[in-house]
Formats: C-alpha cells, structure tokens, sequence
C-alpha cells in the first residue's frame, strides 16, 4: 500500500512539475549541469559506461541534476517496475506520457549488466595495459577475441567428448560407424589449444592465468594428472627451472609412478633429454620403456648415435648405450654374422665421435667393454683402427691403453678369468706376441723418446710376457749417453729411459748405476719428482742391505 | 668403481673440510680438529707449531724448475704436444710474474698471492642458494653442489652448523621411501647421490639430521644393488652409517650357501682388476688408468681394512706409486689425471690426496716414506698462482681461462690441504700435522683446514656420525 501511496505521490508531482529539458542536460542551465560542456566528450570504455551510468541515476552519480530531472527519473523507474495498472487509466497515461515526453537518454539502463560491465572493464591486459582505457573499437575487438575463444572452447570440448566417446566404443548412430578420433582432429586439437592458450594470454595476460605448458596443451596427455613438486623453501642449491622444464618433469613423475611404457612415455624421454642429457633417472626410465614394448634395439643407437655427437662429455649416454647392448647381445650372440655386422657398425660409430674428441674417457671405456661383450679382441680391423688413433697422435694414451687390452685380454692370448692382474706376467701370452708388441712399442718411442705412453707400454709388455726389463737395456741405453759425465758429456733424451734403466741395473745387480740414474732424474732431468726418485734411492740401498 | 652410474662430474669422490667456529686460519697454531661442540672429540687438538715465513723483505728467486719448460721436449709434434705447449704458455706467466690484480691478490716473498679465502667463502656460499635456469644440466647432481660447498667451506674455517636445517629439509626432499637419494624430488636413489646425501648430512652435524637417514633401509636398498664388483661409495656409506654388511636374501648376491658373501665380498678384487698395466687405476677392468678412480680405490681399501695391509695386498704398489707420481708436471707443479693429459686443479684432489693414504701403505714396510712423494711447493703454487679465480667471482677452478665452479672449488681446496699438511695413521686413527719440512711458500693465513683422508670431510665429523650410529646398536 505503501508503494502505491508513493507512486501516486510521485506522479502528482511529475505531473504538475515541468522538468526542464531532462533528456538533455548538457545543454541545462542550472548551476549543476552547467559544469557539463566542461567535460569531455568520453572517449574510454570506463568513461562511457560512467557516463552513461551517471545519466540515468541522479542519486548515484557524482553528476547532479535538478529536483525536476530526478523526478522524472524516478517516474521512468517506476513505470517499468511497479503495477501501474493500479493506477488507473488516466494516471498510466500520464505517467508514461511524462516519461516518453522526457524520454531519458538510458531508460532501460540496467544495473547489473552496468556493474557487470564494470567488471570486464577493471584489470589490464596482457601488455600491462588497463583495460577501462580502450576506445569503444579496441573494446570491439576485444570482444571478438573473447567469443572466438568460447568458439574453440566449444570445439575443444566437443573433441575431448568425441574421445571420451571412442574410449567407451560408441557407435556412430547414423553411420553405424565406431566413433574415431581420426590423427586430423588430433592435430586440430593440438593447434585449437595453442591458438586457446595465444589469445588467453593475449586477453588475460601471464598474470591472472597459470601457464599452459606444451604437454598441457597436447591433448595427447589430457588423461595424465602431472606430479608437481617442489623443491622445500629452505632447499639448498636449487635451481630455478624453465616453466618447460619444470611441466616435463612433473609428468615424468606422474608416467614413472603409474610405470606407464608407451610411445608417449618415450616421447617424454627424449624431450626431457633434449632439455637435460644429465639426468640419470629419465634414461633408466628410457631403457625400461625399450625393453617392454621390446622396440628394436638397432633403431634405439641410431637415435642415440646424435644425441651422442651432441654431448660428447655425457656419462648417462654411454651408460645407456651399455644397456642396450646388453639387453640386444643375446639375440645376436649365436648369429656371427649378425654379430660381426654389429660389432662393426659400432666400431664405425666410435671411430666418428673419437675424431671428435680422441681421448674421450666415456668412449674408450665403452670401447673396451664392448669389445669384450662382443668378444672381438681379435677383430683385425679393430686392432687397426685403434692403431690409425696412434698414427695420427702417438701420444694418445687412451689409444695405447685400447691396444694393450686388446692385445692381452684376447683369450687367444691370455689365461682366462682375469687370473693374472694387468701388472702380472701371464705365462699363456705368446712370445712372438711379446715380440710383436715391444718391436711396435720401440719404432713409436724412437718417434717421441720423452712420450711416455710409449714407455709404460714397453714396461706393459714386458711384465705380461715375463720378460726382464733387462732385455731392453741396449734399448732405452740409445737415449742416454754420457751419464754423470758432467753437463757437456751427458746426453739424455728421455727421463723415462733412465727411470727403466735404473730398474734394468737393479735387476742386473748394479746398484751404483742404478742410483746414478735416479740421482740424475732427481738433480736435473725429472726434478719435479724428487721425493719420489729419493723414495727409490732409498729402496736401492735397502735392497742391496738385504742382498 | 660404483656399482651403478657415475655421478656427472667426474667420478665418485669426496672432499673434505673441517669445521670449525672460527675461521681465522692462525687457529690452526693449537687446533687441526674441529672443535664444533657436536662433536664428541676424542684425539682432540693436537699442538701445531708452524714457524712463520721470514718476513718478506725481498722477493726469493723463484726455482726454476717452476718457471722454465721442461729440460726434455721432444721435437715431433702431435696434437698432444701441441695442447700441452699451449697451456704451458698460458699458464707459465702466472708461475713466474704477478700477473694478478693486486686488489685481489698479495704477494709474498716466494712470489705466491695469498689464498682469496672471504672471495672463495662467498663463492660456495652463493652455489648453495638459487641457481639460475642453466644450472639445469646439474638438476641429478644437486646432492654434489651440497657436498662441494659444505666440504670447501668447511676447509676455509666456515662454520656450516647454520645449514643443518636446509640439509636437512633438501635431504629429505631427495629421499626415497627405498632408503637411497636421489638427485631431487621424484629421481631414482642413487649410490653417487646417497653417498654425497649423507656426507653433506655429516659436515653440518646435528642428530635431527642424523636421523633423516633411514639406515635399515638404506642397508636394504645397499643389499639391492649388489653385483660382484663393489665400490668406494658403498664402503664409505656403510663404514659412516655403522651398517650390517650382512646380505638379505633378497639381495640378488645373496649366496645361501656361503654366509660369509657378504656387502662388501669381492670388492677388493674388483679393485685389483681395475689395475692396469702403466700402474694406475681405471673405472673398470679393461679401461684407462685415471686419476679419480686411482683415490677411491685407495680410499676404498684402507676402508676395508689396515690400509698397511689392504693396500699392498690387493695392488702392486711400486707400479701404482709410480704412475701417481707421474701426474704431477713441472714447471705447472699441477697434477694430470692420465699419462699425457694437461694438469688440472682438480686432480690436487684425486691425485694428490692419494699420497697419504700410500704412505699409510708403505708404512710398516722396509721402505717407508721418509720424505714428501711430491713436490708440495709445486702443488701449492699451482693452486694459489693458477686456481684461484681472478674476479670478484672467487672460487677455484681448472687452470687458467677456465671459470671456477664447486667442484674444482672442493677438490682444489682438498689437494691445497693434502699439500700443507702429512697423516700418520695410528692405531686406526688418523692424525694430522703441518707438514714443516723444507722452506714453506705460503702464509700461515693461508693454511686450510685438514680433512679426513678417506671421507674427505672434517675428521670431527666422521667421528660424530660413526660415533652416533654406533650408540644406538642395531637399526633403532
């Protein structure tokens, strides 16, 4: 009853209340609307909805109108609000009257969607920008971003149903086909997500929305609940990931955790690998991968063959590779051709990436691993090889060190099981082995006497054989002469002859020439060994004491 | 030597520091141990009395074995040589001027700057805080940055005890319900990770650290992993952690019919075969000799047993002492890690801490070690004219041009500290003293603390581990 008391009320006073010109109150002379024409025409989308806003409630705008406007206002708000048909009919019609007569410029003007409005234009966009600062047409544009992203919102969802619907086997009621997901949509689905993931970021910016990364995107891996985890606040030496980085690992975790092998768990691998060749536990995971899906191994060191040329000083690679060949030997160790075949393809392999980088430790110890493995010590071609290392440098000791092992771990050669450690004569090697080796020892020290892989070798040979170091004495001789004849007389071109021939004299029983050579090497030709040439002189005595 | 994978820089080995509560090198007159309240000091300070340099009036002549190439230098060349000349170059004008800036670095009168010890000490302090995005590639080896920078600073006098809690939350972070650690959250247990996990814990001290450590099921998960080889890692975390060797008989080495098989069965022999013919020690048996595998074989077997005794019985020890020697070159001083390989200052580590554990060997024969196997004044000018990083960066590297890092910063640091001081080991303890013998090169300011010559962390450290898992008798 209220109500209509105060509508009557208000009508009575619209009606014999003249407003002056409401619908247009720039042009109002009274003191308030007067400061109007100052204001500028608005040019933002915040400034517009405010003035919009402001002209449709007097009470709650900063503009200010006149009793009149307000009233006038007031009579348009309850024309569309309240029962006017309580009013009768001639007070209807004077009603509506005085509101069309002073027709508002935003009659139906609704609140809600003003406020809502308001919403959309707080914040700022991705470039930092407040959004209520566009003109009407960047608004525009906006907009239309806005609804093409619900479009491929829409049509991302239709595509995760369609999956959904060939998980279950559905069938296509019309054609009576499966339903199938065909390799087009995937790739339509993974370029929709990007296109999604490039306008949020472009409307919303990086701060109101977390990151999508690549493998978020790739609706290969919508089913895949990632592990994140992270490092405890306090953690010491933590690394700050890459935002890709960090995605890959966390659903690492989440294909390690279900023990999942497949394709995409592969996939995974080598990205990760890509990022970080270092980290031991995504190889494990790949080599588990290979082995139960059973992928063929040949196809696995091909891949790994470039990974290999792009990380020369990488452990986990050569672990990798060692893994494989291991899982791969059975299927080949009864089939010597298929066997040679391999053997050969590797040695082809290390001989390019040890062009690269000739003493790499990793390399070489695969080498010598899978030269036992595959049992090709006597492998002519490897044996040549090695020597071509040889020839280009004779200093390349991991060359020497391969030969040594290919020479007398052959079981040709040797005494089997490893009986007799590498500093131990081997009563099995044959002396014209022995023979072989020390005359190829001897032609590469005589191109560098002070090389002294040349020099550990010859001792190398001559221990396995049995030989006494004495039978080389005419020898290592060749390149000292005159020693402790004083500075003139004295010629010596290699340390490591004298520190042999101190050995050969003390075999020979001749103590005092034994002593001159070390006394020598400590005074003048190896002084940065003293203590330990002294640590021998010392033993000399000893050993003569004892005799 | 592991039984598993390596570690990704180089191969499986510790370093040392001591803790201590002050780090004013002068201390060292009356302290070589740390003297960190945790720890329960048993052979507690032994007196030092270093004499001091003469004061540096004029500068001293430099030997010139240190500053002239060597006597012998064959005329053919090879991609070898021609490498060597060309770091020799590059390294010679720091050994025989002062080419570093002297607002870092002072001379003394044997032409040696002084060691940058606050440069070095803000290094590894800042290695162990947020690593920038490309640190990526060390994301499996987080567990060695933590053991690198706690041993070095340990050795420059910091005292590490304000890290307890970050080891152990980051220790925790690494661990798997398995008993082993990983290289971070959700990576694989690994013997490499474990070892430098449990290391780290035992610099900074501190029983709730202690207990991070699941020893049952580290003993298990040990048990797991063993083949027929062996390694320096496991004997290190086994001998720390006072584990069992017992195999269970899920272990897939468990022998029912011989008992005795035990955790660390045959790994003496695995060392044996790692032998090769130039005398030094190779990751396995059929490849290179080289340096890193050379001390922890040598750690390994005075692990095993009275190094007097393990040692000469499992190598051939004139053949491997002759080969170690070798890798140290004049005029660098420095040491390599294999026959024709340039120095390296990291290999004052891994060649030069060797030198204590064979004169442990040598001991009890007819030809002890009267005197030093190496020429320390080589090694310690290498290290102070050639390792230390000559920007306000500080911390230790390679050689110069190469940019200093954690791990030479900790291996440097160890050989620097092999280099100043010798060890006796009696009645199975180690005890450590300056080495006083001939002319002293550097600054008492200088000298870095001691560290375990197998564990390569604080000797007080060691103790305070072993001692605490040995009170509590079985897997409590």
């Amino acid at each position: 009853m209220l109500s209509i008391v105060c509508l009557q009320a208000a009508t009575t006073t619209v009606t014999t209340t003249k407003p002056s010109a409401p619908a247009a109150p720039s042009t109002n002379n009274n003191n308030n609307a007067s400061k109007q024409p100052e204001k500028e025409e608005p040019s933002t989308v915040a400034e517009l909805s405010r003035y919009h806003f402001e002209l449709c409630h007097p009470f709650e705008g900063k503009r200010s109108t006149t009793q009149a406007d307000q009233l006038v206002w007031l009579a348009s708000r309850l024309v569309t609000r309240l029962p006017v048909r309580f009013l009768g009919a001639k007070g209807q019609k004077d009603l509506w009257k005085t509101v069309n007569e002073h027709s508002l410029p935003a009659r139906g003007f609704n609140l809600r969607k003003y406020k809502k409005r308001q919403q959309q234009h707080k914040g700022v966009d991705s470039r930092g920008r407040d959004i209520g600062e566009y003109t009407a047409k960047e608004w525009g544009i906006r907009q239309e971003k806005r609804v093409t992203l619900s479009c491929l919102q829409l049509q991302s969802q239709r595509f995760r149903e369609l999956r959904d619907r060939q998980k279950r086997g559905f069938v296509d009621y019309q054609t009576g086909d499966q339903v199938l997901v065909t390799d087009s949509e995937y790739t339509e689905e993974k370029q929709r997500r990007r296109e999604m993931e490039r306008l949020s970021r472009e409307l919303y910016g990086a701060e109101r929305m977390a990151r999508q990364g690549k493998l978020a995107l790739d609706p290969e891996w919508d089913d895949v609940v990632p592990i994140v985890m992270e490092d405890p606040e306090n953690a010491l030496a933590a690394i700050a990931y890459s935002p890709d980085y960090a995605e890959a690992m966390s659903y690492l975790r989440a294909v390690m955790s279900a023990k999942e092998y497949s394709p995409r768990s592969l996939k995974l691998t080598e990205y990760i690998i890509n990022l970080n060749p270092a980290h031991y536990t995504v190889w494990l995971f790949r080599a588990a991968n290979i082995f139960a899906m059973k992928l063929p191994i040949p196809d696995e060191i091909t891949w790994l063959n470039q990974i290999a040329l792009e990380n020369l000083k990488n452990y986990q690679i050569w672990h990798h590779r060692n893994l494989l060949v291991e899982h791969y030997h059975p299927s080949i160790a009864s089939d010597p051709p298929a066997l040679a075949s391999f053997a050969t393809s590797e040695r082809e392999f290390l001989t390019q990436i040890l062009a690269e980088d000739t003493k790499n430790y990793h390399v070489w110890s695969y080498r010598s691993w899978m030269v036992g493995k595959l049992g090709v010590w006597g492998n002519p071609e490897e044996l040549r090889s090695t020597e071509e290392l040889i020839e280009q440098d004779v200093r390349n000791n991991s060359a020497w060190s391969h030969r040594f092992y290919l020479v007398f771990s052959d079981p040709e050669n040797c005494t089997p099981g490893e009986k007799y450690a590498a500093t131990e004569a081997d009563p099995k090697v044959p002396g014209e082995i022995v023979d072989r080796e020390v005359a190829y020892a001897e032609e590469k020290i005589r191109l560098a006497p002070q090389n002294q892989s040349g020099w550990n070798y010859l001792r190398g040979v001559l221990v396995k054989g049995g030989r006494g170091l004495s039978s080389v004495r005419e020898f290592a001789e060749e390149f000292v002469k005159g020693l402790g004849e004083g500075e003139e007389g004295e010629e010596v071109r290699s340390s490591h002859a004298l520190d042999l021939l101190a050995e050969v004299y003390k075999e020979l029983g001749e103590r005092e020439r034994a002593d001159l050579c070390l006394r020598r090497l400590m005074e003048k030709w190896d002084r940065i060994r003293g203590g330990y040439w002294q640590w021998r002189r010392e033993g000399l005595e000893l050993a003569e004491v004892a005799a | 030597m592991s039984t598993s994978q390596s570690p990704p820089p180089g191969p499986s080995q510790q370093p040392p520091p001591q803790a201590t509560t002050s780090s004013q090198p002068d201390d060292l007159e009356v302290v070589t141990d740390d003297n960190d309240s945790d720890y329960s000091s048993i052979d507690s300070e032994i007196p030092f009395s270093t004499p001091n340099l003469p004061p540096s009036m004029t500068t001293m002549m430099i030997d010139s074995l240190f500053t002239t190439p060597p006597p012998l230098h064959d005329p053919l060349i090879t991609p070898t040589s021609t490498l060597q000349d060309e770091t020799l170059s590059d390294i010679l004008p720091f050994l025989s001027s002062s080419p570093l800036p002297p607002d870092l670095f002072t001379y003394n009168a044997y032409n040696v700057p002084s060691l940058r010890r606050e440069a070095h000490i803000a290094f590894l302090h800042a290695s162990l805080g947020r690593l920038p995005g490309k640190f990526v590639a060390a994301d499996a080896s987080r567990p060695w940055f933590l053991y690198w920078c706690l041993s070095g600073l340990a050795m420059l006098g910091e005292d590490v005890s304000r890290y307890r809690d970050s080891v152990k939350e980051t220790a925790r972070s690494m661990q798997n319900g398995s008993g082993g650690f990983g290289g971070g959250g959700g990576q694989l247990s690994h013997l490499a990770t474990s070892y430098a996990v449990v290391l780290a814990l035992a610099i900074v001290g501190g029983e709730e650290g202690f207990e991070v450590i699941d020893r049952r099921q580290m003993w298990r998960w040990l048990g797991g992993l063993k083949q027929r080889d062996g390694g320096f890692e496991v004997s290190v975390i086994i001998t720390l952690l006072d584990l069992p060797l017992d195999l269970t008989p899920e272990s897939p080495a468990y022998k029912p019919d011989d008992p005795s098989f035990n955790l660390l069965s045959g790994v003496a022999d695995y060392v044996r075969r790692c032998q090769t013919y130039e005398g030094g020690i190779s990751s396995s048996p059929s490849a290179e000799a080289h340096g890193a595998y050379a001390f922890c074989a040598l750690g390994c077997l005075s692990l095993l047993g009275p190094p007097s005794i393990t040692i000469p019985q499992t190598l051939n020890l004139p053949s491997l002492l002759s080969w170690l020697s070798s890798r140290q070159y004049a005029p660098e001083g420095g040491f390599s890690g294999r026959t024709n390989k340039l120095v390296d200052g990291c290999y004052s580590h891994w060649v030069g801490a060797c030198f204590p554990l064979i004169e442990a060997a040598l001991a009890n024969s007819p030809t002890p070690v009267n005197d030093s196997l190496f020429s320390r004044e080589g090694l310690i000018r290498y290290i102070l004219n050639c390792c230390q990083d000559e920007t306000k960066r500080g911390g230790l590297r390679d050689k110069p041009g190469k940019m200093s890092d954690a791990y030479h910063s900790c291996y440097v640091l160890s050989g620097l500290s092999a280099g100043m001081h010798q060890w006796v080991l009696e009645d199975e303890e180690w005890m450590v003293l300056p080495y006083l013998e001939g002319e002293q090169v550097f600054e008492n300011a200088d000298r870095v603390r001691p560290v375990h010559p197998v564990y390569v962390i604080p000797q007080g450290a060691v103790r305070a581990m072993r001692g605490y898992f040995r009170g509590k008798g079985g897997f409590n």
